[in-house]
């Protein structure tokens, strides 16, 4: 019975998505669609859940599958944040057709409960099984605009790439289980600490389980198709992916790398690397390697949504050297980082999308003029932007100065300087992106009336992206606290 | 001081910013005009609360004053520390004079008036924030913060290549934020405890700190000075990489352009004086020389290059280049003199540039362009002195100050800095000395082409100083004579802070 407690907010979100999926079927031409409300209360009440479990401290469900530590609970809350905002996103016509309204609701809750699962999963079967169902929903997602051929494509790379990911998981999750004989990750961390792995078979371990993962988090030799995927599918969908997806995969990563791959250190709050192999060398490479990539392609394209999409590429790099310095101040980092991101990425997305309903195209010379048509939007757009390359005085800043700070403190000089020069290039890229906004400033017909839905939503979203900058103190110091993974 | 007369100085202005932005967007007469009361009001009260903070000042100490501490982000141990002293009093009172001058040059702007008020007011904030910070992280915070603006501020209301002028200028205050960046987080985590505090921080806690990068060992203290150099030098015009500057000059608005050059080139200055004097006090000992000819170097490409423009915009862009390596000559002179005469300069320069940059706004209002000759040096606009003859004055006093005339505010900073420089660097001296000559020529030529002489061209419809613009101009020309006939309040609220400073370098 315990064990079920613990596992409240996804037993609701299962029942919730259910819910709309049987009334989906059993409507029959209402004029009100009831599946966004019940979504949002099914998501309403998984949140209150979360938020009473946090309060009951580290445990563990189904002997040891499942783990309902602040880690998970941070996970979890952020996937259930990410997807109420996206069913409140007030879409347009243009690429999600309306009546797809309530499938995209199901979808949405699907791939909460995913990121739900794959946050909490302490077994190696659960971690693929639930990455996997992450995986479909997202195609499914892909795949889901209006017919288009970029839509189409989207979908199959994704797809292509998400199995190979899946792939490289199990042979990796193989040679770890062929080595320990055990399947949940902390067996596995006591089998290897009595007896490390062989150098070799831990290198072709990790690169597998590291490439897989690397898939998730759009890092470097994955990131290749991702603005591709982040593209072609709807906008809104773009922004689940980037975020939900990439925060199931950090989740993933942080507890693999933590748990499997590294070892406690004599200090306390920090670990070591595995014995015998040094990957934090490997992980280093592959951080500079996406954010230079990420920044560097962000200048160059010319549309607004992939020119997005290669700045949460690049963004995937910061994140790597939080993780890399292997530290609770490190991975507290990255996860400002990541809740930052929630708020100013989805409302990146969604101006792009509202604009793209708008013109048919999100060209950035076909931009001009949005500044005086839509300022509220324009306005936001901007912040969002300057928000995500880590401007003052927004919290972006903040936190790639914890993420900058973390790695030269450990004496990643070279890397800091990297990231340095990257971030210089992300904000020139966000400059051209807003710059293009304002062009033919006071030209054409006055500013149409502000659509009051669209205002709210997006003062929905500046309102704690400030907050955070205001009381970084708070969110830094719930984000250190989550970091404590059950059974140590 | 328990008055947070620091945080209304500085936060006032933003708040005006969002009114800005709240106010309900009517189109009609009336709502424009409630929009620019309340950014002008709001502007005018930081001056009023910045003139309250200097003149309350105690004179005779160096220590901070009116000091305002809250801790903000413990973990990385980043506070919301706010104090004067004498590098930065001068500063605040330039601030103060010149911003609400800006809103009201810019009063009768047709296009987004409010965006560009609002604009300019985020950057009273964030100037002012930078300049009175005394916590690291919270000057950088500021102090980044202010590019965004001027992007926007050129490339919505600039001229007709302002795209390129305003992605010049984003790129060039990007590249010297990130290096800016660099040197803060060397910094912070070279000293243990880890800290951003400049008190902390001061007084040679760098000395002798090294770190391996990519397996060499580099002392701290000159890579971090070495990164706020370039970082500064990229943000205030310093030859050869002044590019962007004169490109912004030629595009922005007037008023925009004074906004860079006569507020957010002395601020950097400033800046560059505090962190250099209290953070890496041997490393300045032995870069001094390298300052002064940095500074000699522009005083002299600024000269030379002004004696040749035919235009008002690139002109003034010049002026400002020589008048920074005037102030880089005297931070350079490590003499108590050059420096109070340095900071002296930061304000009256600022000034100075202000003046002629309005100077040029009325005349591209009312001839829609700056060229004052031609290549063959037969006049294009001339002769509007008797038409003009307030605009005249104006300009006159401007230059007279520009060139360091006596009883104006020029005199005051250029004797010091000459002065000063003189036991040390008298070569240097005499090389300044020579460029003030020629600036003295090529000032007075354009003088005589725009005032004097027959009247040509668009001279003819040339209209004299309307009321509102008297009610900016008076102001400025005011405080260049106060500055340059009563200078010594002035200075001795520098000087103790001064020779505190220089005591730890020597």
């Amino acid at each position: 019975m315990k064990d079920l407690i613990l596992l409240l907010p996804e037993i609701f979100l299962v029942v919730t998505l259910a819910g709309v999926v049987i009334g989906e079927i059993g409507h029959k031409d209402e004029k009100t669609r009831l599946a966004p409300a019940t979504a949002l209360a099914g998501l309403v009440g998984a949140l209150v859940q979360t938020l009473i479990l946090y309060g009951l401290g580290p445990a563990e469900a189904f002997s040891g599958a499942v783990s309902v530590d602040g880690f998970a609970l941070f996970f979890k809350l952020y996937a259930i944040t990410l997807a109420a905002l996206s069913i409140l996103m007030p879409g347009g016509g243009r690429e999600m057709s309306p009546s797809k309204r309530a499938e995209h609701c199901a979808l949405v809750l699907g791939a909460a409960l995913a990121v739900c699962l794959v946050a909490a999963a302490s077994d190696i079967i659960l971690i693929f099984l639930s990455m996997q169902l992450l995986f479909v929903v997202g195609c499914f997602l892909t795949a889901h605009g209006r017919r288009n051929r970029s839509g189409a494509e989207a979908s199959v790379k994704y797809l292509v790439f998400g199995v190979a990911s899946a792939f490289l998981f199990l042979f990796g999750a193989a040679i770890l289980f062929a080595y320990t004989h055990v399947f949940n990750i902390y067996d596995m961390h006591k089998v290897l600490l009595a007896n490390p792995m062989p150098a070799p078979v831990a290198a072709v371990a990790f690169v597998m389980i590291f490439f897989a993962l690397a898939f998730h988090i759009v890092a470097f030799p994955m990131s290749l198709v991702a603005p591709d995927v982040l593209e072609g599918a709807p906008t809104p969908v773009g922004a689940g992916l980037s975020l939900g997806a990439r925060a199931a995969g950090f989740a993933l990563a942080i507890r693999m790398i933590v748990v499997v791959f590294a070892q406690p250190s004599l200090s306390k709050g920090q670990w070591a690397g595995m014995a015998g192999f040094d990957w934090i060398g490997i992980l280093a490479i592959i951080s500079g390697l996406t954010m230079v990539a990420g920044s560097l392609l962000a200048l160059v394209q010319t549309s607004a949504k992939r020119l997005v999409s290669y700045i949460v590429v690049a963004q995937t790099g910061f994140l790597l050297m939080g993780l890399l310095v292997l530290d609770e101040v490190g991975i507290s980092a990255l996860l400002f980082n990541l809740v930052v991101d929630l708020f100013a990425l989805s409302g990146a997305y969604f101006v792009i999308s509202t604009m793209y309903d708008e013109l048919g195209s999100d060209r950035l010379a076909g931009l001009g003029g949005m500044l005086h048509k839509y300022p509220a939007e324009s306005i936001s757009l901007i912040l969002f932007l300057a928000c995500a390359a880590g401007l003052p005085p927004l919290p972006g800043f903040m936190g790639k100065f914890a993420l900058t700070g973390a790695a030269v403190r450990h004496g990643w000089y070279a890397l800091a300087v990297v990231a340095i020069i990257s971030s210089a290039l992300g904000a020139v890229a966000m400059g051209r992106l807003s710059f293009s906004l304002i062009g033919r400033f006071g030209q054409g017909d006055g500013g149409e009336r502000p659509n009051i839905q669209r205002v709210a939503f997006l003062a929905s979203l500046i309102i704690p992206m400030i907050m955070i900058g205001i009381f970084a103190e708070r969110v830094l110091d719930w984000a250190g606290k989550s970091l404590q993974f059950a059974r140590w | 001081m328990g008055n947070n007369l620091i945080t209304s100085m500085v936060f006032l202005p933003f708040v005006g910013a969002l009114l800005q932005a709240v106010l309900p967007a009517s189109a009609n007469r009336g709502g424009i005009a409630v929009g620019k009361w309340a950014a002008l009001g709001a502007s005018i009260a930081s001056s009023v609360c910045g003139m309250i903070l200097v003149f309350s000042m105690r004179k005779q100490t160096a220590e901070m004053q009116a000091v305002e501490l809250i801790p903000w982000v413990g973990s990385y141990a980043i506070s919301y520390e706010m104090a004067v002293d004498g590098i930065n009093a001068l500063l605040i009172l330039l601030m103060a004079i010149i911003f609400p001058l800006l809103i009201s040059a810019e009063w009768e702007q047709k296009a987004g008036s409010r965006g560009m008020h609002g604009l300019l007011l985020i950057l009273q904030t964030a100037l002012l924030g930078a300049v009175c910070a005394q916590d690291l992280f919270l000057m950088f915070f500021f102090w980044s913060m202010s590019i965004l603006p001027f992007y926007f501020l050129i490339g919505i209301w600039g001229g007709p290549g302002k795209e390129t002028a305003a992605f010049r200028t984003i790129v060039a205050g990007a590249a010297g934020n990130a290096l800016f960046f660099g040197a803060l987080l060397l910094i912070y985590y070279s000293v243990d405890p880890h800290t951003f505090s400049l008190k902390e921080l001061s007084g040679g806690k760098l000395a002798g700190k090294t770190f391996l990068f990519l397996g060499r060992e580099l002392q701290v203290s000159s890579v971090a000075f070495g990164l706020v150099c370039a970082g500064l030098a990229l943000r205030a015009p310093v030859w050869p990489i002044h590019g962007w500057f004169t490109h912004a000059a030629e595009e922005a608005p007037a008023s925009v352009f004074v906004a860079m050059s006569a507020a957010a080139v002395p601020v950097a200055a400033g800046l560059f004086m505090r962190l250099s004097y209290s953070l890496f006090p041997e490393t300045v000992a032995r870069a001094a020389q390298g300052i002064v000819i940095v500074g000699i170097v522009n005083l002299v490409m600024g000269g030379l290059c002004a004696m040749v423009q035919r235009g008002l915009r690139l002109l003034l862009a010049f002026i400002c280049l020589s008048g920074v390596g005037f102030i880089l000559m005297g931070i350079g002179s490590l003499n108590p003199i050059g420096v109070v005469g340095a900071t002296y300069q930061q304000l009256v320069l600022g000034l100075g540039v202000a003046g002629f940059g309005l100077f040029y706004g009325i005349v591209f209002d009312r001839t829609g362009g700056t060229e004052f000759a031609d290549m063959k040096g037969s006049a294009i606009i001339g002769g509007i002195a008797p038409r003009a003859p307030a605009v005249a004055l104006v300009a006159g006093l401007v230059i007279a100050s520009i060139l360091g005339f006596p009883g104006m505010g020029g005199f005051v900073g250029q004797t010091l800095l000459m002065v000063g420089s003189y036991s040390i660097h008298p070569v240097a001296v005499i090389i300044a000395g020579v460029m003030i000559l020629l600036a003295t020529y090529y000032l007075f030529m354009m003088y005589r082409y725009i005032f004097l002489g027959k009247q040509s061209g668009m001279a003819v419809e040339f209209i004299d100083l309307t009321v509102r613009e008297k009610a900016y101009f008076v102001p400025l020309v005011a405080s260049l004579l106060l500055f340059g006939l009563y200078p010594k309040p002035f200075i001795e609220l520098v000087r103790p802070t001064a020779l505190t400073l220089l005591s730890t370098i020597k």
